[in-house]
């Protein structure tokens, strides 16, 4: 037996989580449904080990706000139900190359045209391809719930592998990048063990405001899937911020600074292996930057 | 791909919150809820318009697009290959554009026209993928070759493929396990050149 | 007539397959279908101390879960559950007793009206075990690994014996190599999900729609596990998603199918998880050590092949594992030794060329590794070691044109223009390697049985009980059945995959195409010679006098051979002897000949470049140049290969069954995890077909679904050596072992 719910405003949503997730009724909470590309994955496995699969599911699909890309000021807001296509198909300031180049290398074209960004944050995967973008643009998340509204920082949203500080009658409501310089570049790197279709073994997203005088005004890098939680490399961005953009930085990339990084030995590979491939991506990132025009490059 | 409709699926859009399914005794989902004994009153009803036909059906809420597809209404074309979104066998069209039918519950698509590999053949032509596909020998068991059809007829819409690179990146959601990707990527630059 | 043998001509099943009207095991819909769902072991060794369905049992719509506590009766003997195929010990029994042999095993089976609800169920079922402790890694059970016996069963394989004195070949060689390789375990992964739909006809007949590689060896077994009489079971699978050995034998949904719909008199559908897919056969683990010793000048004078292979603790599978080494090459001295590690997983079984891929591998790099010795060319030093004969048994072959296969494919690859130092060649900022390997298999011949019923109008019906599992069966014996019967393709039907026809053997080892196409020539000879005897007797018959093997069959006619102009119309030669059909059905068996080696060869060249400091690799030029007898046709071989190159390049970079070895479980048991190559993964790959000539049977066909992935894997790695100077010896060459 299941439940399966279909509100088309999001006060009917929030209310019904409210009551789901109220006193004594806790033991099947709602799942809330969108694209559901990371939700069905878990199905045949969960079956393998006698699990139970989420039964009760709450669809926010048909809620409009939640879907689409819009400027609240000089904030860009992209809805929590926003899928991967939309994003790339979306115009949007150079600083968002590096979310639109990680949009298209997750999954195939199907998973692309489903999955959600919101999707993507809340299931807090390590190897969230979208969130090393996300943290790069200095994302926040708007959260919604009966009680109110809260908007909280994307870095501290995600707490840990598959651990995020929603609460259980709180939706996602959209994710909040506040204003960019319009001479911002960014770029996204992901590194697997085959082409497409492919988990992250370690992913690169690097956001550079250089200055009139060339110098880096500002720099933020995220690395993915070589930590609990996708994490920016502050003491790297120090060592760069301000500095002039040009070859001799690369040799500034010391392995040092990537020591806030702690990967795992997995199937897909060993920390060593992971560690020093993020330092060869954050390289090539830089490097790419020096380059006359900035093209994709694909790890 | 798809026409419109002859009939407008049903009104039950407007309805703010459309409860698809309300557990026995309870007015929200509760360990409680769930283990009462279901009624037929537990399934959901959807409208949608598969290949341009009109199908309003009760539904088990979990039922999946894809077994809508092979179990409810016998269009077996569209394959099940792993029931995990990771190999692209369930492609269908949802109003022209591809996406994997195990990953979504049939519910979610009310009101949706849906174009699956049945649908593609118009007044006993093959689409011109299809006889590409035939032409260029792009499958073997023919498990995955209604889902490669499908998205590639899905790539060919979304216009952004242009080489043969190109082609076999957006391309890559359709796992082919008899390795007949060299002849599919043939087939579609076939289908290109024609439309 | 119009030849269509050796034609590109396309797949009389496309229209099927394109427009979604060829029906899989699981897509046969009856009216009150009920449906099924496998719960499995979490354990990979001990016993169920309990096992819960009441939770399960209270859902809606749930008819009955099957457990080994309430199944009904099955078969108590090992003998009951011997396939065809089977190697020897005591088959696993699905559901038959508290015993878990390997993790995913199945323990119950949850039947419902929906698969929704049987899913659902399944979830509800608990179980308690006495866990015992397990062995899943082969390095751990290495030591304790035994040596084969020759199998007493005619399927088995009996490993060469030892020729000359190798020790001492060893001792003296001026070049030696020796080396460990490893290939992991390896998992088939078809498209199609296992599965299998029972029909409980009205007349408590079953009719089963499986997913198997061959339907009469489903049938024997069903009709030996639940007593059943081979009149009251009909296998079907008139398509099979892919198999690629794991459809060989028969595998546990069918069981679970048919038991349920024995139990509960119902129609039943049992279709298998992706994860549980894991528990079906797999290529089995190979550690190996080659010892190679050469002579200056690039003779090879000695080979030690030794393998460890990993198979379940209840039945002995191997293959030739190590017996290709001295069959390859031109070598005096040679030794091999084969042990088996028992592991508690499920059996490993055939997987596309089993044996072949993973032997050939370590052979093909040793042979590398010893060239780099040698400071000879790779292809130079094969040459040098070119074989005439089958030195394992002492003959010549039927056939070989691998010589062929090195020059043409060499030349289509552009090998001379190779420098031969390692790291020598780049483009841009890629490492640039080029590398090649050989590859071998068996030309095998089947006993098979055909029948062919020609109708007056001049349409013939083709049947045998074989199975297309993509290789393109349908379309090869519609063309020889064209051809031989003189017919239009079009007036030609096939049919295939149903226990019910004419006796045929599991598809595999590529032995079908000889056989079945051979097999249609025979009977196509006696319905010729039904035919000339009602020409005969057509007044004023110009083949009055013509014996049988004087006429032919061509474009509608019975023809004289030696005088085209006398013949006689198929349609009057029936009509006037009052014959509306003729039906024929014969056996085809092969030659007993063992005087010649029969074997297909391959030449593989392959380009990797390569992202040295992340250790990506992408191959983006294969030439893979074949001698496999006669090529009925050329777009399907064309595919078949492609195809096998494609395995060859998952082999060497992607494939590779994880298991936990502290739960016994398999981490990786889905295809996001389990890499197989995507579209982008695949670059360039060009097929030759060289000519050669082979009369071991009629139609001079030796099969072609393996020879083409053999050789991949150690060209590659041979080509990742030359680009980087780093030798990997275990497969797969994942990013992080280019990594220093």
């Amino acid at each position: 037996m299941a439940i399966y719910l279909r509100p088309a405003s999001l006060k009917a949503a929030l209310s019904t989580l409210a009551q789901a997730s109220g006193k004594g009724r806790s033991a099947h909470p709602l799942t809330v449904l969108a694209g559901g590309t990371d939700i069905y994955p878990t199905r045949a496995g969960k079956q393998a080990w006698l699990e139970s699969f989420p039964r009760d599911f709450l669809d926010i699909t048909q809620i409009p706000q939640l879907r689409g890309i819009r400027r609240d000021g000089r904030a860009i807001l992209i809805g929590a139900a926003t899928t991967w296509t939309d994003i790339v198909a979306a115009r949007l300031p150079p600083a968002f190359d590096a979310l639109k180049q990680a949009a298209l290398q997750i999954g195939g074209l199907q998973i692309q045209n489903r999955g959600t960004l919101g999707g993507n944050i809340v299931n807090a995967s390590p190897a969230a391809d979208g969130v090393p973008p996300l943290l790069a643009l200095d994302a926040e998340v708007d959260i919604a719930s009966v009680r109110g509204e809260r908007s909280v920082p994307l870095a501290s949203f995600i707490r840990g592998n598959r651990q995020t500080g929603l609460a259980r009658d709180e939706l996602v409501v959209a994710i909040r990048l506040p204003g960019h310089r319009a001479s911002s570049r960014s770029l996204f790197l992901k590194l697997g063990a085959r082409s497409h279709l492919v988990i992250s073994i370690v992913s690169v997203a690097m956001l550079l405001d250089q200055g009139a005088d060339g110098t880096i005004a500002d720099i933020r890098i995220t690395v993915g899937a070589a930590s609990a939680v996708p994490t920016r490399l502050a003491a790297l961005e120090a060592e760069l911020r301000g500095e002039r953009l040009d070859a001799s930085l690369i040799e500034r990339v010391t392995p040092g600074l990537f020591s806030v990084l702690t990967p795992l030995d997995d199937v897909r590979a060993s920390s060593h292996y992971r560690r020093a491939a993020a330092r060869i991506l954050v390289r090539r990132a830089l490097a790419n930057f020096m380059e006359p025009q900035v093209e994709e490059v694909a790890a | 791909m798809t026409k419109k409709p002859s009939e407008k699926s049903s009104g039950a859009s407007k309805d703010p919150t459309r409860r698809r399914k309300v557990a026995s005794g309870a007015g929200v989902p509760s360990a409680v809820a769930a283990k009462a004994r279901p009624t037929t009153s537990d399934m959901v009803s959807v409208s949608l318009v598969v290949n341009n036909v009109h199908h309003s059906l009760a539904l088990d809420p979990r039922t999946t697009l894809l077994d809508l597809l092979r179990e409810h209404l016998d269009l077996t074309g569209t394959k099940k290959g792993c029931d995990q979104g990771q190999c692209g066998a369930c492609t269908v069209l949802v109003d022209g554009r591809r996406i994997n039918s195990c990953l979504t519950f049939a519910a979610m698509y009310d009101g949706a026209q849906i174009t699956t590999i049945e649908g593609l053949a118009r007044n006993g032509a093959l689409h011109p993928l299809q006889q590409a596909f035939i032409d260029h020998d792009a499958f073997q068991c023919g498990y995955c070759t209604p889902g490669q059809i499908c998205s590639a007829v899905g790539l060919l819409a979304e216009g952004r493929a242009k080489t043969a690179d190109e082609i076999r990146e957006l391309m890559s959601g359709n796992i082919c396990r008899c390795g007949a990707y060299t002849n599919i990527v043939a087939a579609i630059q076939q289908a290109m050149g024609q439309s | 007539m119009a030849p269509y043998i050796g034609t590109a001509t396309s797949r009389i099943d496309g229209i099927a397959k394109v427009t979604g009207a060829a029906k899989y095991a699981a897509e046969f819909n009856v009216p009150g279908l009920l449906h099924g769902s496998v719960v499995t072991s979490t354990i990979a060794k001990g016993r169920i101390t309990r096992l819960d369905t009441s939770a399960a049992m209270r859902v809606k719509g749930v008819i009955d879960v099957l457990t080994h506590e309430n199944r009904p009766p099955m078969a108590d003997n090992d003998q009951a559950y011997k396939d065809d195929v089977a190697p020897p010990g005591s088959p696993f029994r699905p559901l038959y007793d508290d015993k878990i042999k390997f993790n995913l095993q199945p323990i119950a089976l949850v039947v419902a009206e929906t698969s929704e609800v049987a899913r659902f169920a399944a979830s509800l079922v608990t179980v308690e075990y006495e866990e015992v402790a397990h062995v899943t890694d082969i390095f751990a059970a290495r030591d304790a690994a035994v040596p084969i016996k020759p199998p007493a069963s005619p399927v088995g394989f009996t490993p060469p014996k030892a020729r000359g004195q190798p020790n001492r070949a060893l001792a003296r060689a001026a070049v030696r190599h020796e080396g460990e390789y490893y290939v992991p375990i390896e998992h088939h992964n078809p498209m199609e999900l296992y599965g299998a739909t029972v029909i409980h006809e009205s007349d408590g007949k079953l009719t089963v729609y499986d997913k198997t590689q061959g339907v009469q060896n489903v049938q024997r077994y069903l009709c030996g596990v639940f007593g059943m009489k081979p009149e009251g079971v009909r296998v079907l699978s008139p398509f099979v998603g892919g198999a690629f050995g794991s459809g060989l034998r028969p595998q546990f949904e069918a069981v679970l199918a048919v038991l349920a719909a024995r139990a509960l008199e119902r129609s039943v559908r049992v279709v298998l998880t992706r994860p549980q897919m894991y528990a079906l056969g797999y290529r089995p683990a190979m550690v190996q050590r080659i010892a190679l010793g050469a002579d200056a000048d690039g003779t090879l004078d000695a080979i030690a092949h030794d393998a460890v292979t990993a198979t379940s603790q209840f039945e002995e599978y191997f293959r030739q594992e190590t017996g290709w080494s001295g069959l390859l090459y031109k070598c005096a001295n040679a030794k091999y030794e084969h042990k088996l590690a028992r592991l508690d997983l499920p059996t490993s079984c055939d997987m596309r060329a089993p044996s072949a891929p993973t032997a050939l591998f370590a052979l093909e790099s040793a042979m590398d590794e010893l060239a780099v010795a040698l400071e000879l060319d790779p292809l130079e030093l094969r040459l040098r070691c070119y074989s005439e004969r089958d030195q394992n048994h002492d003959r010549p072959f039927s056939s070989k044109a691998l010589r062929e296969c090195y020059r043409q494919g060499a030349e289509a690859f552009g090998w001379n223009k190779r420098n031969g130092a390692p790291r020598s060649m780049r483009d841009g900022s890629e490492l640039v390697g080029w590398g090649m390997a050989t590859g071998i298999w068996e030309a095998l011949q089947m006993p098979i049985t055909v029948r062919i019923a020609l109708t007056a109008n001049g349409s013939a019906e083709v049947a045998c009980a074989t199975s297309d599992i993509g290789t393109g069966t349908y379309t090869i014996m519609a063309q020889v059945a064209a051809d031989m019967l003189g017919l239009p393709l079009e007036n030609i039907s096939i049919k295939l995959g149903d226990s019910t026809l004419p006796n045929s053997p599991v598809e595999g080892g590529s032995w079908i195409a000889a056989s079945v196409s051979n097999g249609i020539a025979t009977t196509v000879a006696a319905v010729r010679n039904e035919l000339l005897e009602l020409a005969k007797k057509v007044p004023n018959s110009p083949l009055a006098n013509a014996a049988p093997d004087e006429v032919k069959l061509a474009d509608g006619m019975i023809v004289d051979e030696r005088d085209g102009s006398r013949s006689v119309s198929i349609a009057d030669a029936m009509r006037h002897g009052g014959v509306e059909r003729i039906e024929q059905e014969e056996t085809t068996n092969p030659t007993a000949d063992d005087s010649r080696a029969r074997n297909t060869h391959s030449a593989v060249f392959a380009e990797v470049k390569i992202d040295e400091e992340i250790g990506v690799i992408r191959v983006t030029r294969v030439v893979s140049a074949i001698a496999g007898g006669r090529v009925l046709n050329t777009k399907t071989a064309s595919s078949q290969i492609l195809g096998s190159v494609v395995w060859g390049i998952g082999m060497a970079l992607h494939e590779e069954t994880l298991i936990d070895h502290k739960l016994g479980r398999v981490m990786n048991a889905n295809i996001a995890e389990y890499h197989v190559p995507v579209n982008a993964d695949v670059h360039d790959i060009k097929v030759i077909f060289v000519h050669e000539h082979d009369d071991s049977n009629p139609l001079g066909v030796k099969g072609l679904g393996e020879i083409g992935i053999i050789g991949v894997a150690p060209a590659i790695a041979n080509a990742v050596y030359h680009a980087t100077g780093k030798r990997v010896r275990d497969l797969p060459i994942t990013l992080d072992k280019l990594h220093p």
